[in-house]
């Protein structure tokens, strides 16, 4: 086994609200080889993006990692101070945000967004970074990238902004970049285009990819490991390939089915209900108020994660039992 | 229409007086007097122009003063939270709701008693700096709550920048237009008060102003209505002139409308 370049164990991030306490990730872990793409699937709500933003201690308040460990490259990120983890955000890790029109600063020009950052961690001229800005746009296929360093965010499109944001996430070559739904924001030509070139991006530089993101035909396209997340906890852990042939919880089934297929004529099935207040979870699976196989001892007992298979994790209490139907593709 | 040319009406009290401040000034007082002339002798037109200079200080001095205490307490108290801030919303409330004016004839009272002198400009500016900050706190406390929350600033945490970096570097240049539209506001807020001041015979009578010529030209209005028909247009002028410049900065900064 390759080392681990990122464990994430039994995680917990609440946030403490006035209305009560809000348990977005409620003992989650995620591990993440080096060199490898996985994905973190789930509805909005389920716990995705909190879980990047711990592993970047960028929790907004009043959110508050309260328990589990982070582990990167060996160490442990929670015992740093927050003068350590400055230095690792950007040269070690980076996070490409959902909406490019608001994670790129309005008031500065692209050369401005990219240089700074890299005169901050590198210590690099002025001179020096405004060419590593130049390079950085053509790495991410922006044409006529001279033009564009003196662009401000608003006189470029949604893809070109998008580009913008991933060469700013990449500008210190940080070893695992998280995606946070880096596509759900662009239209779908677009959305092609960029999964492509994080694609490309992951294997020239040998990067580790977390995707982030609730398009299952994103996960089947980029990912070699799944993740799913549902109410801020793990349903299934499984290869890619064996979450798409053989899932064995109802949740990632039913994600699967609200899929839309060209081949197939079948109605599209959604899945009922909401995601449950994270305030008061259900008891129990938080799942079985949706899942259409809840049995008496899913209102009454949280199930565990288990191991079914090597390398395939579920929790479920019923998955010996189910047979759960295969995404017909 | 009067935005647009707002920028190029309103540097004319800085501007074109100036030079001309510079002329009379060598001039014997009571030659040519385009303004007329008080009984004293004293030139108006000369001292319009003298007054500018003052008023136009206490104006920009006592707006980038409450400014620069604006921002530092609005943005840190927007920014954090907890405690400090609603410590610093707290003590902002309490400032908003003191009336600077009657503070300052207050102020000036006492001064009168104590040392025999009416109230220096730069005591003035003084006062209305430490009194008069609140407006801009709470327009800086509103704007980086809202801007705080925006994606690049978790863009900018999540590539390193510390938190000083993100109020100074990210959040306060976006929230500049509305932060200069309230500096120049106030500059015509602070000069109107400081012609109340010294038109209540409150300032200092050795300065002029304009409010201490309304003053003098009150007594004579029935006579020589010149001597506070100048002034009064100066005022209106120059009060008129900021809240055009103010328009006119929070359109031409806006990177949205820029080209």
């Amino acid at each position: 086994m390759t080392e681990k370049l990122l464990d994430i164990s039994e995680l917990r991030t609440y946030f403490f609200t006035e209305a009560g306490v809000v348990r977005a990730v409620d003992g989650i872990s995620v591990d993440v080889d080096a060199g490898e793409t996985i994905g973190l699937v789930g509805e909005s709500g389920s716990g995705k993006s909190v879980t990047a933003q711990s592993a970047l201690r960028i929790v907004p308040k009043p959110g508050r990692i309260v328990a589990g460990s982070i582990k990167f490259e060996g160490e442990d990120l929670l015992a740093k101070s927050e003068d350590e983890m400055r230095k690792l955000r950007g040269p070690k890790m980076a996070v490409v945000f959902q909406d490019p029109t608001t994670s790129l600063n309005p008031v500065y020009t692209v050369e401005k967004q990219l240089t700074d950052i890299l005169m901050l961690h590198r210590d690099l001229a002025k001179a020096e970074a405004s060419q590593r800005a130049l390079y950085l746009l053509e790495l991410v296929g922006i044409s006529e990238p001279e033009k564009r360093l003196k662009a401000y965010p608003h006189e470029l499109s949604g893809g070109m902004k998008q580009r913008v944001a991933i060469a700013r996430a990449l500008s210190c070559e940080p070893t695992l970049l998280f995606a946070d739904e880096p596509t759900t924001n662009l239209d779908v030509t677009i959305q092609a285009q960029v999964l492509e070139l994080l694609k490309k991006l992951q294997k020239d530089l040998k990067m580790t990819m977390v995707m982030i993101t609730h398009d299952m035909g994103i996960i089947a396209d980029m990912t070699r490991r799944v993740t799913v997340l549902y109410a801020g906890k793990v349903m299934e852990v499984a290869d890619t390939a064996a979450i798409f042939n053989a899932p064995m919880h109802p949740y990632t089934e039913a994600l699967l089915k609200a899929v839309p297929s060209v081949k197939q004529t079948r109605v599209l099935e959604v899945i009922p209900g909401n995601i449950p207040n994270l305030i008061e979870p259900p008891t129990g699976c938080v799942f079985h108020p949706r899942c259409k196989y809840a049995k008496d001892i899913c209102v009454k007992e949280e199930p565990r994660l288990e191991k079914a298979e090597e390398g395939h994790q579920v929790a479920c209490h019923l998955w010996r039992e189910l047979k759960l139907e295969a995404k017909a593709s | 229409m009067i935005a647009l040319l707002g920028p190029f009406v309103s540097p004319y009290p800085a501007r074109s007086y100036q030079p001309l401040y510079e002329g009379a000034a060598g001039q014997s007082p009571s030659w040519k007097h385009p303004f007329g002339v008080e009984d004293s002798g004293i030139d108006v037109f000369s001292e319009v122009i003298n007054g500018t200079k003052n008023d136009l200080y206490v104006g920009l001095v006592a707006s980038l003063l409450t400014t620069i205490i604006g921002i530092a307490l609005g943005a840190v108290g927007g920014y954090f939270r907890g405690l400090i801030s609603d410590l610093i919303l707290g003590i902002t409330q309490v400032f908003f709701v003191i009336p600077v004016l009657l503070l300052i004839l207050l102020f000036a009272r006492v001064f009168e008693i104590l040392v025999f002198k009416g109230l220096g400009l730069t005591l003035i500016v003084l006062i209305l700096a430490f009194f008069g900050w609140s407006s801009v706190a709470f327009i800086v406390r509103g704007e980086t709550l809202r801007v705080r929350e925006m994606e690049f600033v978790q863009a900018a945490r999540s590539l390193g920048a510390g938190s000083s970096r993100i109020l100074f570097r990210h959040i306060v240049p976006n929230i500049l237009s509305p932060l200069i539209v309230i500096t120049t506001l106030n500059i015509a807020g602070f000069i109107l008060t400081e012609v109340v001041v010294s038109f209540l015979g409150f300032g200092d009578p050795n300065t002029t102003t304009w409010g201490l010529l309304l003053n003098e030209g009150f007594a004579l209005i029935r006579t020589e209505w010149w001597v506070s028909l100048f002034p009064g247009l100066a005022v209106v002028f120059c009060v008129l002139g900021f809240n055009l410049m103010g328009d006119g900065l929070s359109d031409a900064l806006n990177p949205r409308l820029r080209e």
